[in-house]
């Protein structure tokens, strides 16, 4: 993931409280051969407090997996503070959950989400789109923060 | 409300008063009627006594004309004198005859009658026997017995004796009069009395239709009152049901996603398992034949069946839970769904939905039929469209094989409903079953058709969300038929219970 582009490589943020879906995830984006650094966060304070950290702002482009079912705040208002952010709002913010309510995929795109994909029951299929996500990273163009 | 009693026994008793208003009128009107034939009767009486006094005075007066002519037949001895006497005598009989009859009814006493007779008769013979005298030319015999006053006695007699009757008439007269004066102040009493008793009625009347009429308008006034306070309780309870409504929608949609958060995990590890076992598996395999010999046939054979076999049953197992959560998500997510009702004719969506099935149709060797004079309705269509593409599918899913299929739609206006009917002659559903359909995920008979028991629990709720309601009658192995009733025009969403 743009590690020939940019001199810092680009960590990965995932905000997911289920461990067990963060494991399947890590799993299947390293599968797709990326090698990035992913820092997890299974609540909506702390990961916001990393992301706002002078440490973390200092150091290089991000990418944020959110989830939007959290234990103390939902996804929505993460996204809508990250997006207000001076700084944040350029990171790329994949909203990857299990609701595929419309409504509330319509919100996260108002909200400035880039992309969302709904975590598939089916484990193939979610190690598929996990592992095109992973693909997907690896070619895409992460804005230094 | 509870003015009612009271306002009756109020009501009862001006009608009471009413009545005994009319009563007394009537009885005054009785009394004046009374009172008015006495008036007349008394006056008949003062006319008769008048009368009889005018009749005495006739006889008195004959008897002195009689008397004149004798006077001037015995001074003149010219017959012409005569004249008076002859009208008079031709007149008196008849008169004494009039008195005489009447004498009783007038009161007068029957010696009374007799003197007057015998005077009357003295008279009558002095005045012939003097007047025959003078005929014959005994002048002086006749003026003999003129002096003589048996004549003059006699007339005088008569002139007492009429007297007497006539004070008596008087007397009575008077009394009379006095009784009439007396009943003609009475009848003014009565009269006045009625007067007095009408207007009395009169305000009574309208006192008691006006205060009939407050207590229309109050309890008007209150029964509107009444209607808004139970329009608000009812918009208020309504309002209260949606709330909870929505509530349970929400909760059944958190919990589902709830419930798949965990799923994804026990789905995904156990493929990460699976992968796992299929690298142990590949090892072994890959072992020679020595190697392979130390691997014992209980390991080999958790590696090459209990694994997979147990993998399958998770796998198998967590596929139906998400069907099932998938089926709650649809349900509830239906239930959030906006209802926009417009017209639908019912005929058309039965159609369309045989069209769909037409493969299945054709399999299970049925056939569809549409009964005449299907009415339309106006409501949400993809609800009623997915109530009745539920029903028939499942009526063409639970045929009997062993005889040919037959789905019958029908229907009809009931006042401000509409009913419909799906009879099949499929295998049916035990009575036990009839309201356990409708539960979620809950099936009936033989379990040889897939499904998840979701189909009816949808319907149910969908028709509910109609205003709808569903029944279901049906005999093991004859046949189903679910009756539907739906207002005919559905409110708008705001007024629907999860809108």
């Amino acid at each position: 993931m743009s590690q020939n582009s940019n001199q810092r490589s680009v960590v990965i943020v995932m905000i997911e409280d289920d461990e067990g879906h963060a494991r399947l995830i890590e799993k299947n984006v390293r599968r797709a051969g990326v090698n990035n650094e992913i820092r997890h966060f299974a609540d909506g304070t702390s990961a916001l407090a990393f992301l706002k950290s002078t440490e973390t702002t200092a150091n290089g482009p991000l990418l944020i997996l959110l989830d939007l079912n959290l234990p103390d705040m939902t996804g929505i208002d993460i996204l809508g503070d990250i997006k207000k952010h001076d700084r944040l709002k350029r990171a790329p913010v994949i909203v990857l959950t299990t609701t595929d309510d419309k409504v509330e995929i319509q919100r996260c795109y108002d909200l400035g989400c880039n992309v969302y994909i709904t975590k598939p029951v089916d484990y193939d299929t979610f190690a598929t789109a996990i592992r095109q996500l992973g693909l997907f990273l690896s070619v895409m163009q992460v804005p230094d923060a | 409300m509870s003015a009612l009693p009271t306002g009756a026994k109020s009501k009862r008793n001006d009608v009471l008063l009413l009545l005994l208003g009319f009563a007394a009128l009537a009885a005054v009107g009785v009394a004046a009627a009374w009172q008015l034939q006495r008036s007349a009767e008394l006056n008949e009486q003062i006319t008769r006594a008048l009368l009889y006094k005018t009749d005495l005075i006739h006889l008195l007066s004959l008897v002195q004309d009689a008397e004149t002519g004798q006077r001037g037949f015995l001074l003149s001895d010219d017959e012409r004198y005569l004249r008076p006497y002859e009208v008079a005598i031709g007149e008196i009989d008849e008169a004494l005859a009039g008195v005489v009859a009447r004498a009783d009814d007038r009161g007068v006493k029957r010696d009374r009658i007799e003197t007057l007779k015998a005077a009357l008769k003295v008279k009558l013979n002095e005045l012939s026997e003097t007047i025959a005298l003078e005929r014959a030319g005994k002048r002086e015999e006749a003026r003999s017995i003129v002096i003589s006053d048996r004549g003059r006695e006699a007339m005088n007699a008569l002139r007492g004796v009429v007297g007497l009757i006539m004070a008596r008439q008087d007397e009575i007269l008077a009394g009379r009069v006095a009784s009439a004066k007396l009943n003609d102040q009475r009848l003014l009493a009565i009269m006045v009395l009625g007067l007095l008793i009408a207007g009395a009625l009169a305000w009574a009347s309208q006192a008691v239709l006006r205060k009939q009429a407050r207590s229309l308008a109050e309890a008007r006034t209150e029964l509107a009152h009444a209607n808004e306070g139970l329009e608000a309780a009812v918009s208020e309870r309504t309002a209260e049901l949606t709330a909870a409504n929505q509530e349970i929608q929400r909760f059944a949609y958190i919990v589902s996603h709830d419930l798949r958060a965990p799923l994804v995990n026990v789905m995904g590890f156990t493929s990460e398992l699976d992968a796992a076992r299929r690298t142990l598996k590949d090892q072994i395999d890959r072992l020679d034949d020595e190697e392979s010999r130390r691997v014992t046939t209980e390991a080999r054979q958790a590696i090459e069946e209990d694994l997979p076999e147990a993998i399958g049953f998770i796998r198998s197992s967590t596929a139906k839970m998400d069907r099932l959560i998938n089926a709650i998500l649809r349900l509830s997510r239906e239930g959030r769904r906006d209802i926009r009702p417009e017209s639908v004719s019912i005929e058309k969506v039965v159609e369309a939905i045989a069209d769909t099935m037409y493969q299945q149709i054709e399999a299970a060797d049925a056939a569809i039929e549409v009964k005449p004079g299907l009415p339309a309705i106006v409501t949400d269509r993809l609800s009623i469209e997915q109530i009745f593409q539920n029903l028939i599918e499942n009526a063409v899913k639970y045929l009997d094989r062993s005889r040919p299929g037959r789905v019958v739609v029908s229907g009809r206006r009931v006042g401000a409903l509409v009913e419909y009917e799906i009879e099949d002659n499929g295998r049916g559903i035990a009575p036990q079953d009839h309201e356990r359909v409708f539960e979620l995920f809950r099936r009936a008979g033989a379990q040889d058709q897939p499904g998840e028991g979701l189909g009816l629990a949808f319907v149910r709720a969908s028709v509910r969300r109609l205003g709808g309601t569903i029944r279901l009658t049906s005999e093991a192995g004859q046949g189903s038929t679910f009756h539907l009733s739906f207002p005919a025009v559905l409110k708008s969403q705001s007024e629907g219970l999860a809108a």
